[in-house]
Parts: structure tokens; sequence; C-alpha cells
């Protein structure tokens, strides 16, 4: 503990460490010994794990600077003082680990050499590694990490579409040619709206765009695409995983703010402090559920109840960050983050917006008031107690927190600058700010939002979402860059950068930026509405291009970079189940409300109720993530499980039963073949496949057995 | 998944590690392993299959494998500076209390061990002992998310998952990680399926869990309204369809994974039940195991099912001894002296019948057999209606049989009344470490891009593998 803070006074200040008065003969003495032995020593002994061929504890020797600042235990050596550096004692086996490690213990005289050699201040005369510069200061932002694309304003970009931007970059190479319309018509209704046409008679795609953007299915499937990224769930995992019976109303929420198109910056804002911009608006207080969806234990010892606070908060921070940011701050808690320019001390800032932020319940009465939540009148089936009036979970200040089985309270009212993420170590109070490197310099005041006198609340949340809708001056240009690739993401297959939730020095940078940043300008240009960004991108050529396959481009572009033709997509777990539900005209089209676990439910995917402890087993064989943390995209993976659904579940059987009742009055077997491809396909059937479907019937097959084949066929869940 | 080449895409598709990859043999190859050390390993590497049967509910080390000849010396003592938060019950703190068990030495190393497993401890000298193993949490869920995956928070993958995701499956009818439960409607253990879970890894990572009433797997049976012959019929005409569209698709070998998938489904409508068929063993086989006997027949079948699925190729099972909490478990804060004698008599004579079944298949050495809980208990008691022990996160012990380990040895040491790892400390994440050696995986190139990082399983505080283990 002590070496800990001896090492942090000495990098904060070093002009404070006391230099003893004979320093400069000692240094000289130091250095001739550095020259003659000790360098030497320590290349053979240390540096191979320490700077040489890795940098093992994050401790590099390989410059002064370096080998001073320590590893990821604290301080190793301590200038003048060999008796205070944990090195000396490693050395001499009094410390674990014992180092050098897995060799024989240093002769008693190598270790004098080194001792004395710290004692006379550890100088070098040169780094161990020829030409090595000492590692930057993560705890300093500097105006270079400005510098990195992403944190860089927006670029005004001039062009007037989609297609100009792409094809300056297509390395000579043009789009495919357009695919065919009943292609076209079939990628629009499941790339909008998750299900396939519902009649083929579409040939202006442009209107047909605007109708399915105004359809309420659309925002049941694109809700879908923000859960996720949200981690959202119904029940608080760990031991009991006990149900949130009321945090479907986040669900509902994001589902009916996609479909008005709200403005994204009001999307986040709501999420964000909902109760603090409309107290008494319940679909504003049912958007914070996105801070609460997170898990949480539910039976807490008395020396993790801290601890349990801190990691309740880092799920909000971090997944806040990674949604809406792409930035996975959540790295800087024990930290400073080791690639991107997110120090420890901004970590705890941005964290200490949600020191008393909870999960509560409230109640929204019949009068359309919001009013604390009432005992319950039923705990089975948590009826509140005014009739007609409707209990939700929010995520806020000022009401009842919910309280889980704990040895402790439900928050601290302080935040701490936690040492190595330990709240045993703890190093100072942390008061609110946000990352320096999304911030203009200047008064961080800006964006603070003082409650009037009556609230319930702090204002931390409403100042953190004003900081980071700020295009200008705070984080509002990265926002902006984000969602509109998440856009772009599914739309295509893939981001314009590629690592939707990481848009940091360790995700993969954009391959169009002129494109994202001109997108972005589009969006905020449109008041943050998403829907005429969606019309941008699917009216476009890049868009509507066939998924033909060229030989020659895969070659330039393998991973279609460069959008120069369209990739099939497989559909998610939700789409391919919606699909079978709406084919078999079994699909129940009823929105909102409680969910169900009940894998024969004929509502959309989307309502299934989500136990983390009970995933939906065919959504997860299609690759549905666990929700535990933000995802931004999910693999696709193709494993037996999903055959033996289709083989052999229940659901299959239905699906395949309700689709033969459609065909059955088609006529004869060629005609009900058709009228099933044009269900499915929205194409007439080939001549081979006519033949082959209809030896199939003849051989005294069900119509029921024929359409479960149909189901199972490639083309039902790729889109083309 | 764009993050991923397309050729690692492929990897995942054919040569996934979960339920029921489509593995090629190419692909089993150590050359066409991406995780394989580059190096060979200097110490283990010889574990194909791993079988870690979980005592759950954190079994009394100083009770079992952790001889303590000073508690009985200082027994009804207090233990003075005890921090009484170290348990889960900080107000029924009692005094030092000796085990109520009669210790033995057994074998050529002279292992002692309590009276508790007579059959198992016949096998001390294939045995390996860490006995200076210390967690990070003193309650079950976090301490079992711990000892699975390497946190106490929820979320990350476990070990088989990584397991799975380093050395893809052998076995191209079975899924290639399996977790057994309690059949005795005791529960499940705390956070259930996270501790199985495939976290940020792709969910074909996932443990399958073997639901331990009906049918183990789902939609494994042709329906009613089906019948073999037509099913089969079926697939022939799915797979002549599906196949005539393959034809100049840009994402050709993806769905040729996909016909292949349902042909790897219908194999496995007969291949896991015949898996699952105990009963159909010789009767020596289901004596060994003591498969009809009341007190410990249906841990019996786990264990046995555990071996037939490594005859098959199966990498990684995980068998749960006890249910959840309290007495349902190995998590004896009443009566520890029934509580344990409970349950080591459900799995003394299965877990015996293990060792020896694989050693006379010749199986042992590469199947590494893992028994160990997530955490252990204090040697002070717990004071309630019959004395038992409370939560110790500080030490407990962990063996290990076959898979190349040492027999009969013995590696670090816990003080001397067993209150904390002392010598020789072992951490989780050097534990995990080790695991992965012995199945011939680096720890530190066993790697996943997520959230900007390459993630591993042992984390950043470069734990070691325990290289004395192994022979």
């Amino acid at each position: 503990m002590m070496s800990v803070m001896r090492f942090l006074f000495f990098i904060l200040s070093s002009s404070a460490f006391a230099l003893p008065a004979d320093h400069a003969q000692r240094l000289e003495r130091g250095l001739k010994s550095f020259q003659q032995d000790v360098a030497g020593i320590l290349k053979e002994n240390c540096l191979r794990c320490h700077g040489g061929e890795r940098v093992k504890s994050d401790f590099d020797m390989a410059t002064r600077e370096d080998l001073l600042r320590g590893g990821s235990h604290g301080s190793v050596v301590v200038p003048f003082d060999a008796k205070g550096s944990a090195l000396v004692q490693q050395i001499n086996h009094a410390k674990e680990p014992h180092m050098p490690d897995d060799k024989p213990k240093l002769s008693a005289e190598v270790i004098a050499k080194i001792t004395a050699w710290i004692d006379d201040g550890a100088p070098y005369a040169e780094p161990l590694v020829a030409g090595k510069k000492p590692k930057r200061d993560a705890s300093v932002v500097t105006d270079a990490d400005r510098q990195w694309w992403s944190f860089q304003p927006l670029k005004k970009i001039n062009a007037k579409s989609i297609d100009e931007l792409l094809l300056k970059n297509a390395k000579g190479m043009s789009f495919n040619p357009p695919a065919d319309n009943a292609t076209l018509v079939r990628r629009l209704y499941l790339d909008l709206t998750g299900l396939p046409p519902d009649s083929s008679d579409q040939t202006d795609l442009s209107a047909l765009t605007d109708r399915l953007l105004s359809s309420p299915r659309y925002g049941e499937r694109w809700a879908r695409h923000w859960l996720d990224v949200a981690r959202f769930a119904e029940s608080t995992g760990f031991e009991q995983d006990h149900d949130r019976p009321f945090a479907f109303h986040y669900r509902d929420f994001v589902i009916k703010a996609l479909n008005s198109d709200m403005p994204y910056d009001q999307f986040v804002k709501w999420q964000l402090a909902g109760d603090e911009y409309e107290p008494q608006n319940p679909l504003a207080l049912a958007a914070t559920g996105f801070l609460g969806a997170g898990v949480f234990p539910s039976q807490i010892t008395a020396n993790e109840v801290e601890r349990t606070r801190y990691d309740a908060m880092d799920d909000m921070l971090s997944t806040t960050s990674s949604a809406m940011l792409g930035l996975t701050v959540g790295c800087a808690r024990c930290h400073d983050h080791k690639f991107d320019p997110l120090p420890t001390r901004d970590y705890y800032a941005m964290l200490s917006t949600f020191t008393t932020t909870t999960r509560m319940n409230v109640d929204v009465l019949p009068d359309g008031k919001v009013t604390a939540a009432k005992t319950t009148v039923n705990a089975k089936t948590n009826t509140p107690v005014v009739p007609g009036a409707t209990r939700m979970m929010i995520c806020g200040e000022g009401y009842d927190p919910i309280v889980m089985h704990t040895q402790g309270g439900p928050f601290f009212d302080k935040t701490y600058v936690l040492k190595r993420g330990s709240p045993d170590m703890k190093d100072g109070e942390a008061t609110q700010s946000f990352l320096q490197v999304l911030s203009k310099p200047g008064d961080a005041k800006r964006w603070q939002w003082q409650p009037p006198k009556d609230a319930k609340t702090s204002g931390r949340r409403r100042s953190l979402s004003n900081w980071i809708t700020d295009v200008d001056q705070g984080a509002g240009a990265l926002l902006a860059r984000v969602i509109v690739n998440r856009l772009w993401q599914h739309h295509f297959g893939r981001g314009l950068v590629p690592t939707v939730n990481d848009f940091g020095k360790t995700g993969t940078a954009s391959s169009q930026p002129e494109l994202l940043d001109w997108l972005a300008g589009q969006l905020i240009a449109n008041g943050w509405k998403l829907k005429p960004i969606h019309k941008l991108i699917l009216s476009s050529q890049a868009w509507q291009q066939s998924s033909q396959r060229d030989a020659k481009k895969e070659a330039v572009d393998p991973d279609n970079g460069l959008f120069m033709r369209f990739v099939p997509q497989r559909l998610e777990a939700e789409a391919i189940r919606d699909s079978m539900l709406a084919i078999s005209g079994l699909l129940d089209e009823t929105m909102f409300g409680p969910g169900t676990r009940d894998e024969n439910s004929k509502r959309r995917s989307i309502y299934f109720n989500i136990k983390r402890s009970q995933l939906i087993g065919s959504m997860v064989a299609f690759d549905v993530p666990e929700p535990l943390v933000s995802q931004g995209s999910r693999p696709t993976t193709t494993v037996a499980p999903q055959a033996l659904i289709l083989m052999n579940s229940p659901q299959a059987r239905q699906w395949a039963e309700g689709l033969a009742k459609r065909i059955q009055p088609a006529g004869d077997a060629p005609k009900q073949i058709a009228m099933a491809y044009r269900i499915c396909f929205n194409r007439d059937p080939k001549p081979d496949e006519l033949a082959t479907g209809a030896e199939y019937l003849k051989s005294g097959a069900s119509l029921a057995d024929y359409c479960q084949v149909v189901l199972g066929l490639n083309e039902l869940i790729y889109v083309n | 998944m764009n993050a991923l080449s397309y050729s690692r895409r492929e990897w995942l598709a054919r040569a996934g590690g979960g339920f029921g990859m489509l593995a090629l043999s190419s692909m089993l190859e150590a050359a066409s392993n991406p995780f394989a050390p580059k190096v060979p390993m200097q110490v283990g590497g010889k574990a194909k299959s791993i079988i870690w049967i979980f005592a759950n509910g954190g079994p009394s080390h100083v009770d079992t494998w952790d001889y303590k000849p000073e508690l009985k010396k200082q027994d009804g003592k207090a233990l003075d500076g005890f921090d009484p938060k170290t348990g889960f019950f900080p107000g029924s703190v009692g005094p030092l209390m000796a085990s109520p068990f009669e210790f033995k030495q057994h074998g050529q190393s002279g292992t002692w061990c309590s009276d508790l497993f007579p059959r198992t401890a016949m096998h001390v000298d294939k045995m390996c002992f860490i006995h200076s193993c210390w967690t990070g949490s003193n309650n079950h869920s976090p301490a079992l998310f711990k000892m699975n995956t390497g946190e106490t928070r929820m979320g990350y993958p476990c070990v088989g998952s990584w397991v799975n995701y380093g050395l893809g499956s052998e076995s191209d009818s079975l899924p290639s990680f399996v977790v057994m439960s309690d059949p005795l409607n005791r529960g499940l253990p705390k956070g259930s399926a996270a501790n199985w879970g495939a976290g940020f890894l792709p969910s074909i990572y996932q443990g399958t869990w073997l639901k331990p009433k009906g049918a183990p797997i789902d939609n494994l049976a042709v329906p009613a309204s089906l019948t073999p012959q037509r099913q089969r019929a079926q697939l022939d005409l799915l797979a002549k369809l599906n196949r005539s569209a393959l034809a100049e698709s840009p994402i050709e070998s993806e769905l040729n994974a996909r016909i292949e998938s349902f042909e790897l489904a219908y194999r496995m409508q007969t291949a896991a039940p015949e898996a699952f068929d105990v009963k159909g063993e010789p009767e020596h086989i289901q004596k060994l195991y003591g498969l009809n006997e009341k007190h410990c027949g249906h841990f019996a079948a786990q264990c046995l099912t555990a071996r037939r699925m490594v005859e098959r190729g199966v990498r990684f099972i995980q068998i749960y001894s006890g249910g959840m909490e309290n007495q349902q478990s190995w998590d004896g804060h009443n009566d520890i002296a029934g509580n344990h004698r409970g349950f080591a008599n459900e799995s003394d004579q299965p877990v015996a019948a293990l060792i020896a079944d694989l050693e006379q298949r010749g199986l042992l050495d590469q199947t590494l057999i893992i028994w160990g809980g997530e955490f252990g208990r204090l040697p002070i008691s717990q004071k309630s209606a019959k004395p038992g022990r409370d939560h110790n996160p500080h030490a407990f012990t962990v063996w290990m049989c076959g898979g190349g380990v040492k027999g009969g040895y013995h590696h670090g040491e816990s003080d001397e009344i067993g209150l904390k790892a002392a010598i020789d400390k072992v951490s989780v994440h050097d534990l995990h470490a080790t695991i992965l050696a012995a199945a011939g995986l680096d720890h530190e190139r066993l790697t996943f891009k997520f959230q900007g990082l390459d993630q591993r399983l042992t984390g950043v505080e470069n734990p070691k593998v325990v290289k004395q283990v192994f022979a």
C-alpha cells in the first residue's frame, strides 16, 4: 500500500520527490555501474519478460522512465531507496513473486550490484532496448490524443449521395447491376420489418420503402437491434435470477420511439435521464430502463456490498459508452486505458454520474399520474393496489430503490476514485465530469443541469446527456457517427466501421470515413431523425445492387468494405421465427405488454420474455447472444440444433401445417407448389423445383411434409 | 461476425466446439488449431477430454483432503484475530473445531484422507492434490462464476467453452461440451446456466445442459406426426433442392455447411440416445459404479455417462455433485458431519469407479478428472443446531487425476489450521492456466477479440501454470 502511494505521488509530481543532497555524485557512480555491470545483468535476467520480448505485469524496464513508472502491481523501483524498492525484495526472495521468474536466485554479488545501483538513483546511460522511447503517460489527455479520427469534429463533406462517395473509393470497380424487383421487394421487407412480403404486387420501391418505414412492424424489427446493444433482459441474473416483471416497458419504449421516429438525440437523452426531462411522462420514465437492464446479484454479503455497487455503476457506464459512443470505457476501471486516451480519473468522474441511480418501481395511475409503487395486493401477480394502474420498472433517482437480499444499503452517497478498481484503495472522491478527449477545453459546467428546487433527482444524468449529445463541444459528433454506422451495419451486414462497438484504437477504422461523416452530418441536419437516413441508404444504388458473384471483386475486396456488391445475409433468430409464423399464417400481431417464454406463442419474437437463466432455446440456437454486456453484432453459426428445430420441434410442424392449409386450396400439386414459392420466396418456382416437388408429393408424402421441407430451404433464411 | 475473416467464419461453422459442430478430420489436426502452442508444451498437453466433478457448495478441505492435526489440538479454542466477515454469516462465528471424521494414510504416497471417501482413497497414488487454492469471493454465485469463468461477475466464457473454442470437437454426432446437474430435484448450482455459458464467445461454445429428467436434449426425437422414413424422404428432398440452388452463390460454403448440418442432426438422433444408454453397460460395470444402488445410483449414471462420452470424443464434461445450497449441496453450514457424509456417500463409489474404469480402458492418461468446489470451509465452527462450517475463500483443495498429472503428488499447503493458503498459493487463474496446459492449450495464446481487447480466460495478472503437477 505504502509503495503504491509513493508510486502515484511520484508520477503526479516528480518534483516533490526528495532528492538526497549528494544525488549528483550518486547518479554519476550509478551511471558507471550501469555501463559496467547493471545493464548487462538486467538484459540477461529481466529484460526478456519486461520490455524485451514482452511486458509482463505491465512492467517495462527498457527505459528509466518506464522502470520508475512501475507495473500493474505498483511501484517496482524507488530511486535512491533500494530498501523501499519491491524489486530488491523480490530478487532477495523476501517478497512474492520471486524474481527472476523460473530461474535460480541471483548470486549475492549480483544482488549487491543492483541494490547499490538503485541506491545511486538507478540511472540509465541509454535504453536497454536500443532506440526505445518511454510510453506516454496515459493519465494525461493531450491534443495529440484528440487527433484520433473518431474524436474529431465531423468533417464537412460536399457530396450529393452515398453512391458518389462509395464510387470515389471503389478502386476502379463499379456497382453490381440492380437486383431484380422481386428480390428487392423481399430484401426490403425483411430488412425493414423482419417479415417476408405479404403481397407480390409492388413496383414502386420508393413508395414501398415509405410504407414499410411507417409500418408498426418496422419498430419491432429495429428495436431488436438496439436491445442487443442495451443488453436488455427481464431478470436479475446471478444466483436466483429473479424476474423483473415490469421491465418490459423499456422494450415497448424502444419500439414506440423508433416507430414515431423520435429524434435520436432525444432517444439518448431519455434513456439516460428521462425522469429528469419529463418526470410525469411514462414513456420518458420507461426509457430509463436502459440503465437498469443489467445484471445484479440477489444475495450480497457484507464485504461485497461496496464492490457490487461499483459493479452496478460500471454496468451503467460501460453500456452507455459502448452503446452510444462505441468506446470501451470500462477498461479504465482498473488502469488508464491501454490504447485509448481514457484515464482512470475520467472513468470515475463519469461513473459518479450514477452515484445515486438505482432501479425503482413506479405506478402509472389511470389518470396518467406517476406515483411511487404502492404495496401490492398479491405478491405473486404483483398487481398494483389501484385498479387500472400500470407498474413500471425505471432506473433513476427519487423513488424507493428495489432492494435485493443484501447485508448493506442500495447505494453509497459518494463515489470514489479507486486504485486498481478496488474499493479498499480509495483515492479521493470523484466529482462528475466527462471524457476529456471528447470535451472541447473550457468550463465543464456548460453541460451541468441544475434541477429545480422540488426535483427528486441530482441532475447528474441530465448533465451527462447534455454532454453526450453536444455536437460542437461534447461527444455529439461521435454519437452521430456510431448510430449511423449501426444503421448501415443492419442494412449491409457490416458497418462502415466493422467494429461497431469500438471506435477506439483497437477497433477497425472506417473503410469509408467521408461517407460516415457525411451520413452523420445528414442525421444531424435532419433533426436526428433516423427514418430519412434509412431512406437515403435504401434508395442508393449500393443497397439495391445484386448479390451476383464477381471473382474479380472478391479478389480486390474480399470483405466487401468497398460495398461494390451485395453480400447475402442470414436472417437473425427473431426474423427467422417471425417469417415462419407469417408464412404459416399463424402470426399474432398483438403489440406491447408482458412477454412470454412459451415457444408456442404466436407473437413476434421480440415479445419473448428474456430471463437470463432460461433463454429461449430456438433463439439461442440461432445465435441470440447472452444479454450480459452490450453486443454490437451477432455471430452467424451453422450448427445441428438449428436443423433439429426445423426437423423435430412441435413449432416447425405447426408452421408446416399452417402453410399447407394456406396452399391447399390452390388446386393441383403444381399450383400448390407455385403458391408456396410465392409466399415463401416472392417468386415462382423454377421448372426443376416444380418437377421435384410434384414428384415428391406423388410418392404419397403429405402436403405438410412438403411444406416442412420448403421451410428448411436455405433461401428462406438468407436475404439475397 | 464481420470482424472475423471468412476463413475464421468457416472455422466457426465447421469446427465450432459446441453442440453438434461439423467435425472434419483435417480440422482436428494440431496444425489447423490456431491456438495450439507454437512450441510443444513443456508440460501437460496429454488430456483430450476433461471431466470436472464440481463438488457444489464448497466442500470442506479440512474434513476431506487437507489433514490438520493442529485442529484437534486446538478444538474448542476461539480463533484470535479472526475477521467475522470472512464467511457468509458474521454473526455465527464459533471456535476452532476438529474434523468429525477420522483421517488415515493411504497408498504408497502416504496421503492423508478422511474416512469420507474409502473407495476414492484407494486411488490416491494416481491423484494429484493442490492444497493451496484460494478464490475471490465468499459467496456462492460469484465464487462459482470465478471457478468456472475466472471472473466473479456474470457473463464471461467458462473453461469448457474456452477449451472447445481452442480444440474444436472430436465428435461428429454429439455435443462436445455437456453439463450434468443434480437429478434429485435439489436445484441447480447458483447462477445456473451462466456457469456453463460462452459469454462473449460465439454461443456454439456454450455447454449443453443435459436435462436430468425426460429427454436430455431438446428436439432429438422424430415427432409423432412423422415417421423416420418420411423424415428421411424429407431430408433427401431438402438436400436436392438446396444443392441445386448452391451454384454461383457468393456464400456457397456457408450454404453447404447448412446442408451438412441437417445430415449431422439426422445422425445425432440415434447417436445421442445411444451415448446416454448406461443401462446397456455390462453388469460388472454397472456394479462397479453402483448404478443400481439407492445411495449413489443417480451419480453413478452421470459418471458412467461421462465415460461413455469420453469414448465418443466429447471434450468437456462437467458433473455437479449436489444441488443449490445449504443442505441441498456440500454447503455444510449446519451439521457438517451429516452433510458431508451424505454427499460423499453419493459420490465416492461412482468417482472411484470412473477412475478405475478409465484406467482399465487405457483412457485415464488422456482424460483429466478434476474434483473441487467453488471455495473451502472455515476451520472454526458455525454455530447452528449441529455445528457446521461457513464459507472460506482463502484456502481449499482441488485434486486432479489422469491427463498426465503426477500421481500421489501434493502441491502447496494451507496454514496449520487450514484458514489460509500459505505455501505455493494457487489462484483460480493459475488453476485455469494449468487445466488449459493439461489440454495442450497455452493460456496466453488462447485469446478472443472482444471490446477491443484480446480477452483470455486467465486475465491480466500473469497467472502461472502449476508445472509441478505434471508428470
